[in-house]
């Protein structure tokens, strides 16, 4: 009896020590190989292979243009859905499907490529981009794309049910579409909705049902290089090469994109179970220290600010009425107070860098440095300006005093989400001010509620963190306009209003994007000389890929059609 | 008993009400709704969010949403997900199997488990045998699950390759097939284990020390006396009056099959309602939000039920009329 126990111990711990010795010399092979390949590496592409992307957080499941949402359902889409026109490094619009032609800028003739595939079969017509020209401002379209179609002539009266037809599109043949916009504007096909759905597969579907319908939750149809074969919500979507693609064929065979945990990520990209994510820039040193995984970082389009309370929100438009931070001074002195290269080096991991206008670096309309005026870090100018200004320390406590004597303290807030670094770096900055003698509480609020406040412009929210991120529109009206909700600061400037119309004043600038460009950096130049807020730093995107996945390029507008990727074998 | 049963069961009817109550209120109470935080101004305008806010009747007063809500809930319309815009049925239809899954994996173990360990320690108390299952059971008691979780992925994972570390499914699966049948099981294994971990320690300890207590009575030195032999003694003597406490926890075992694991699910990424239930917090998606914490409740409700009843069905002392 007990012999065979022992008998069978020692057979189980055999079995064991080889399986496991087994991994791990197949583990030492595998690298071996890997090494052997890229030192014979061969740069033409191959055919073949099946590459793991993964989505940080479950996509809502709306896989199509006109109704998808966030930013996770636009990492699917891109693989497998296009746009008719496409944007270059500097987000200006290029023709891909579609090509334009416009005297005006109020009338626009599109043609599009000829043979142009979808993936059940069909060829692309213009009828399906005036079929999802229809579908969103239709009354029972819950999406929120109406803003992209609202310009097009009769579009409104079409929503309001006045008409069965919208007056400005229209149709000459299955190439050629002509659009008109009520107004002649210089960003009037920037905000023009240019992607199309395919009219048979939504045949005989109300709009009301098309969010609940198969053809948008689970069986998709695009016309991108890759074609959706399975989808398992909330989990993962499977793809297959689509080898009628107009850009060709695409040479990866399958895709497969899996919702995996962040916290999994680096672990999945060393086991070479997954090629492809983008990931936060908390965990770049991780990724970068892994050898058969490439860190890449992409200039992104979002920035980061310290706003002013300057003013409320009178339900239609800001009125600048708050006299606390008023002074230029004073928001000079804590511009130059923060330091701003340590203060991003130290919570933005390698991937920020500090920006010194309200527009990221790569947007075509960003004003050269030269043009603008510096903030460099310099607490001795801060504490001058302050006394300047008749911030001094009359108590004695180590603070300064508001030039009435009375007591001053700066009220920041910043948004507190399950990210720990949050609190760190607004504390950071608190520490900033303090040093120049400037008194500092922080209050860390819940990111939903924030966010509410600031649109109530709530007294609370004197000196508060913010970001926004830009759209390929380089108009900045709708978020520093004296009109516009989403000027947090409350900042009124007529010289800054004038600037902006201008810019999109046709009568203006007509169809020359240099005489526009002139225009924002002049708007640039007052917005920095003014400072209604302090922007502190931009952003880059990072994604991490596997070293065997090839031809990845990147540029602001994301990464190249995934067609001309390839996987080496 | 069938009297008790269903008065028990008409009693519940004012506690979900007050129960519901309490949920609507708490849910409209955090900041914010789906609607704050992520705004895109190049795609979206105020006059959008406001309109939307208008349909969706976040507006009116709060007493007339509530009964909007309750009445429809009651109708079995739990409202549409403003995270998926499908309803919010289909929405937990998606999950609950995933759930049911991992639960009932996750109980088989335990109950396995802790029936191998509880006997053995039983019956060879203040042995090495017992303190080494004594050690693993608070060791395990001890660890939070989120803590566990991530290193079991790290080691069966990462390290050894015997589990995926995330999902419930592989790819290219047919459903139906054998192979898509194993890939599940495959998938819930290590989320089901990390589980049972804490819960094994409880219901070890529970049959050890009931076994321990029954074996110093008299039936069983009766047993002793007429030459039973020991293993039988132990296997079905003592057993027997062993496992009735352990039934009772049969009820609230139907609550930890539901709610499923919030934390498990999250850090092994299975699409599960505990997942969902995290989620709909973080984007404020209130009618997913409420119709899983009503149905926790509801489930919470029955598991006591169902647990009073089997203390009466195993102990006549007990049993209320």
């Amino acid at each position: 009896m007990k012999r065979t126990r022992m008998h069978w111990l020692i057979v189980f711990i055999l079995v064991l020590s080889a399986f496991l010795t087994a991994c791990s010399s197949n583990d030492k092979a595998g690298t071996n190989k890997k090494e052997g390949s890229s030192v014979e590496t061969s740069n033409k592409p191959q055919d073949g292979g099946t590459l793991v992307y993964a989505l940080d957080s479950q996509p809502k499941g709306l896989f199509n243009w006109t109704f998808y949402e966030d930013a996770v359902d636009h990492e699917v889409l891109e693989f497998f859905d296009e746009n008719l026109i496409d944007y270059d490094e500097h987000l200006k619009a290029q023709p891909h499907i579609a090509s334009w032609t416009t005297e005006d800028n109020k009338v626009f003739k599109f043609t599009i490529k000829k043979g142009v595939k979808w993936h059940n079969g069909d060829e692309l017509s213009v009828k399906d981009w005036e079929f999802a020209l229809y579908t969103i401002a239709n009354k029972d379209y819950e999406g929120s794309r109406f803003e992209n179609v609202r310009n097009i002539v009769g579009a409104q009266d079409y929503r309001d049910g006045k008409t069965d037809k919208i007056e400005g599109i229209k149709v000459i043949d299955d190439y050629n579409i002509e659009i008109t916009f009520d107004k002649a504007r210089v960003n009037n096909l920037d905000n023009l909705w240019t992607y199309p759905m395919n009219r048979n597969a939504f045949k005989g579907i109300e709009v009301k049902d098309m969010l609940n319908s198969e053809v948008v939750r689970t069986k998709p149809v695009g016309l991108g290089p890759f074609k959706v074969t399975k989808v398992v919500p909330g989990e993962s979507i499977e793809m297959e090469r689509f080898d009628d693609y107009f850009g060709g064929k695409p040479h990866i065979e399958k895709v497969v994109i899996k919702v995996i945990d962040p916290s999994l990520s680096v672990g999945e990209l060393k086991n070479g179970t997954l090629d492809m994510t983008s990931f936060h820039p908390s965990i770049i040193d991780q990724v970068k220290a892994l050898d058969n995984v490439e860190a890449i970082t992409y200039p992104g389009v979002s920035y980061y600010y310290v706003g002013f309370r300057l003013g409320t929100w009178d339900g239609e438009k800001n009125v600048m009425n708050e006299p606390k931070y008023q002074d230029k001074k004073l928001r000079e002195a804590m511009y130059y107070a923060i330091n701003r290269e340590e203060w991003v080096k130290a919570f933005f991991f390698g991937v920020g860098k500090p920006v010194n206008r309200p527009i990221p670096s790569n947007h075509w309309i960003a004003a050269d440095q030269k043009e603008l005026k510096q903030y460099k870090y310099d607490p001795n100018k801060a504490k001058k300006l302050l006394d300047e200004a008749g911030y001094k320390d009359v108590n004695g406590d180590g603070y300064r005093e508001d030039p009435n004597g009375k007591e001053f303290v700066i009220n920041f807030s910043h948004y507190a989400t399950q990210n720990p670094t949050f609190e760190a770096r607004a504390k950071a900055l608190a520490q900033y001010w303090e040093e120049v003698g400037l008194k500092t509480k922080l209050t860390m609020t819940d990111v939903n509620l924030y966010y509410d406040l600031l649109d109530k412009a709530d007294k609370s929210m004197e000196v508060f963190f913010g970001g926004w991120s830009t759209g390929a529109d380089p108009d900045p009206t709708p978020l520093w306009g004296s009109k516009y909700l989403w000027n947090y600061p409350r900042w009124v400037n007529e010289e800054s209003d004038k600037l902006l119309d201008q810019a999109l004043d046709i009568s203006v600038v007509g169809t020359d994007n240099e005489k526009r460009k002139n225009l924002y950096v002049e708007w640039q130049k007052l917005f920095m000389e003014e400072l209604p807020i302090l922007p502190i730093t931009e952003l880059e995107e990072t994604m991490a890929v596997s070293k065997r996945v090839q031809g990845v390029k990147f540029d602001v507008s994301g990464y190249n059609r995934p067609h001309e990727w390839w996987i080496k074998q | 008993m069938l009297k008790f049963a269903f008065r028990r069961f008409l009693g519940m009817i004012p506690m979900l009400l007050l129960i519901s109550i309490v949920i609507f209120t708490l849910a409209r109470l955090m900041p914010g709704d789906s609607f704050s935080g992520e705004i895109d101004p190049t795609n979206t305008n105020p006059e959008y969010i406001a309109e939307m806010r208008e349909k969706l009747g976040y507006n009116d007063p709060l007493p007339q949403q509530y009964f909007r809500w309750i009445t429809n809930f009651i109708q079995g319309d739990f409202g549409k997900s403003t995270r998926f815009k499908i309803s919010v049925s289909e929405v937990i239809k998606e999950r609950l199997p995933n759930t049911l899954l991992l639960g009932f994996t996750s109980i088989l173990i335990t109950y396995v488990l802790a029936f191998l360990m509880g006997m053995y320690a039983g019956r060879k108390p203040y042995t090495l045998g017992d303190n080494l299952i004594g050690t693993f059971n608070y060791l395990g008691l001890s660890i939070p699950s989120f803590v566990a979780g991530v290193f079991a992925i790290y080691f069966f994972s990462y390290k050894l390759g015997w589990f995926p570390s995330n999902g419930s499914i592989g790819i290219g699966m047919k459903e139906g097939t054998i192979e898509y049948w194993l890939s599940r099981f495959h998938h819930v294994i290590l989320p089901a284990f990390v589980l049972a971990f804490l819960n094994i320690a409880s219901y070890t300890q529970f049959l050890r020390n009931d076994i321990i207590e029954n074996s110093r009575k008299d039936f069983v030195r009766t047993a002793r006396a007429k030459g039973t032999p020991e293993s039988k003694i132990y296997n079905v003597h003592i057993l027997r009056n062993s496992i009735i406490p352990l039934v009772t926890f049969l009820g609230f075992d139907l609550v930890s099959i539901i709610s499923g694991a919030i934390i498990t699910e999250t850090i092994f990424t299975y699409p599960g309602l505990g997942q969902l239930f995290l989620q709909s917090v973080g984007t404020r998606d209130y009618p997913v939000l409420m119709t899983l914490t009503m149905l926790f409740s509801l489930i919470t409700l029955i598991g006591n039920l169902v647990a009073d009843i089997l203390y009466g069905v195993v102990d006549p002392r007990i049993r209320l009329d």
